[in-house]
């Protein structure tokens, strides 16, 4: 028995697991509170989805530990799996009718009672009329519809982990907000901890109180910072510098490898209305905001900066953006040290 | 003339002839008779005597039929016992051991499943000398008294379409979608409810397995021979009587029941596609 306290659910611990041909997932630590909602995000193929099967406890790490309540997972039958349900990213829908697909979590649990209320209840939370599609056969279904049923078959379930991969992609316009709607409020009223990944970072910024994002493999951050990808060059005075599609360059220190991933922590970065000029930074692109968020619990806007084709993530306090008089749109200077971008 | 005929019964050419005269009258003269000639008449009433013994023999075969004649109701009702219960016992028995071999990967895996390919192919006779020298009063299971009765035939069967069951379940559980796993183990399903759901998935590519080896009990007669023996009022099968009948030249009889025998594998896939309509319904 391992005890790491009542608040964080999980902890996991060197986890090194392979997934699709050559990446490799590496987390050397991570620790999700009970009853939080964690947003994941980064490109396509850098892990998210097998993170999350991890944390659903459908595939076993290739090496590493898992505490799940404190307790060591994959070690003889200690398997914490029940309370964990998770939706993938093209779901799968039994072989049967929207209705029993939907019913067949708390069958397999042996909770009949009531069993007609709640899987209609749950139907309605997705925006699926029970009476026409509850009889509606698996192959009677739409795209967008089979990922409302199979939502509504893990929201039903209520379990201690919600695992979410992608529940917004390829459904209409029309219902994103329900689904958005049902995911929060299920998650909200029955303490559910929730890990999901979208390719919405507004609204994961939104309802999130943490963020992790991946690249190749690792987390490399907290979903707040930029992400610079190699190749890096040898350029003047002992600096290393890679090239924008538009041909802007950005200034490092000496990184330990050519194809190195660097962050900038967004608080590192000033925004400024004019050119500077006698300043000691490298590093000063001019860009357009192309997006402003305010954060529920803190007083700071992520705003975001498109630079050629990299968009820089700054923070700000609202008085400040104000006193610059920002909106989206307007022109910017980005301004940072070549020192502050930290190698991964 | 007759010095002619003399003269060729002397040179011992008389019958080629005759056989010139013959040839001539039917080549040239019948013709223009425009009637038949006794040749033709002969062919014809032999061909219809042949046609009119198939032909009795379906009439005959209706009637022993519609009858109810109780020797060939008995081989129906042994056959349909029979098969019915090595289909229940391969049913029980394969379709866990085909999702097992479907479903897990173990080691060695690849050639158990190449082995019961392999086993599909089993000739019935080959079945029916294996298990023919287990039961048998000298064999190792010849205290069991089997050999001979309709257990012992089920048991022989059950050894011939175990491998059609294994192997066609194995394929279809293979060819399930690999997203069904991790769907029933997140919706919280363990153990059978895994075993149970994946086998309704497959329902279809079941109910063709099990039809298929239903066919192939049904129609076998190399097993039903050597270990029932063929005997009247007891172990005497549809195919066993077939092939006894034909043999005595009794063909009505093998009519009859080779109507029943295509019958019942009529009825069998008719009923299949009307289970795959209900339920898709």
């Amino acid at each position: 028995m391992h005890n790491n306290g009542i608040s964080s659910l999980y902890e996991l611990k060197d986890i090194k697991h392979k997934y699709g041909s050559h990446f490799c997932l590496d987390i050397p630590h991570l620790k999700i509170r009970r009853g939080s909602f964690t947003g994941l995000t980064g490109p396509n193929g850098s892990g998210k989805s097998t993170l999350m099967r991890i944390l659903s406890f459908l595939e076993k790490p290739d090496s590493g530990s898992i505490y799940y309540k404190g307790i060591l997972q994959y070690k003889g039958d200690t398997q914490a799996g029940n309370n964990t349900a998770m939706l993938i990213q093209e779901p799968y829908l039994l072989k049967r009718t929207v209705f029993e697909n939907v019913a067949y979590g708390l069958k397999v649990r042996g909770i009949r009672e009531n069993l007609n209320d709640t899987v209609c209840e749950s139907l309605e939370l997705v925006g699926l009329e029970p009476d026409k599609f509850g009889s509606r056969k698996w192959f009677e279904l739409s795209g967008g519809e089979v990922k409302r049923v199979a939502l509504a078959s893990r929201l039903i379930l209520k379990p201690e982990v919600l695992v979410l991969d992608e529940p917004l992609s390829n459904i209409d316009p029309m219902s994103i907000s329900i689904i958005k709607e049902a995911i929060v409020n299920v998650s909200r009223r029955h303490g559910i901890t929730l890990i999901i990944s979208s390719h919405d970072p507004v609204w994961l910024n939104l309802i999130c109180g943490d963020i992790l994002r991946m690249y190749d493999g690792t987390i490399v951050g907290d979903g707040t910072e930029n992400i610079l990808t190699g190749p890096w060059f040898e350029d003047i005075d002992g600096l290393w510098s890679k090239e924008l599609a538009g041909g802007e360059k950005i200034f490092a220190v000496k990184p330990p490898d050519k194809n190195s991933i660097a962050v900038l922590n967004p608080s590192e970065i000033i925004i400024s209305l004019k050119r500077q000029k006698d300043i000691s930074a490298q590093n000063m692109l001019k860009g357009r905001i192309t997006n402003m968020v305010s954060l529920e619990k803190r007083d700071a806007l992520k705003i975001d900066v498109e630079v050629q084709d990299m968009t820089f993530r700054c923070s700000l306090t609202q008085h400040a953006a104000g006193e610059l008089n920002l909106i989206p749109g307007k022109k910017v200077w980005l301004i940072f040290k070549a020192s502050s971008l930290q190698w991964q | 003339m007759i010095t002619l005929l003399i003269q060729a019964l002397k040179e011992r050419t008389l019958s080629i002839s005759f056989a010139a005269i013959d040839r001539l009258v039917h080549h040239s003269i019948i013709p223009s008779m425009n009637i038949n000639s006794y040749r033709t008449e002969e062919a014809l009433k032999k061909l219809k005597k042949k046609m009119d013994y198939i032909f009795n023999g379906f009439i005959e075969a209706f009637k022993l039929l519609f009858s109810g004649d109780e020797e060939t109701f008995s081989a129906i009702f042994a056959t349909l016992k029979v098969s019915s219960a090595s289909i229940t016992v391969s049913l029980i028995i394969g379709l866990p051991c085909g999702f097992i071999l479907g479903y897990y990967d173990f080691p060695g895996r690849k050639y158990l499943k190449t082995v019961t390919d392999t086993l599909l192919s089993l000739p019935t006779v080959v079945v029916g000398l294996f298990v023919y020298s287990f039961i048998s009063k000298r064999g190792p299971l010849g205290s069991y008294n089997i050999l001979f009765t309709i257990t012992g035939i089920v048991a022989a069967q059950t050894v011939l379409i175990l491998p059609i069951v294994i192997s066609l379940t194995a394929s279809a559980i293979e060819g399930l979608d690999r997203r069904l796993r991790l769907t029933l183990i997140t919706l919280g399903a363990r153990g059978k409810q895994i075993l149970f759901s994946s086998l309704f998935e497959a329902r279809y590519a079941l109910l063709t397995a099990a039809v298929t080896a239903y066919g192939r009990a049904i129609s076998e007669v190399g097993v039903s021979m050597m270990i029932g023996g063929n005997i009247k009022w007891h172990t005497r099968t549809i195919t066993t009587a077939i092939a006894l009948e034909s043999g005595k030249g009794e063909f009505a009889a093998g009519i009859a029941l080779g109507v029943v025998l295509l019958t019942i594998a009529f009825s069998v896939n008719f009923a299949l596609s009307f289970l795959k309509k209900i339920s898709n319904a």
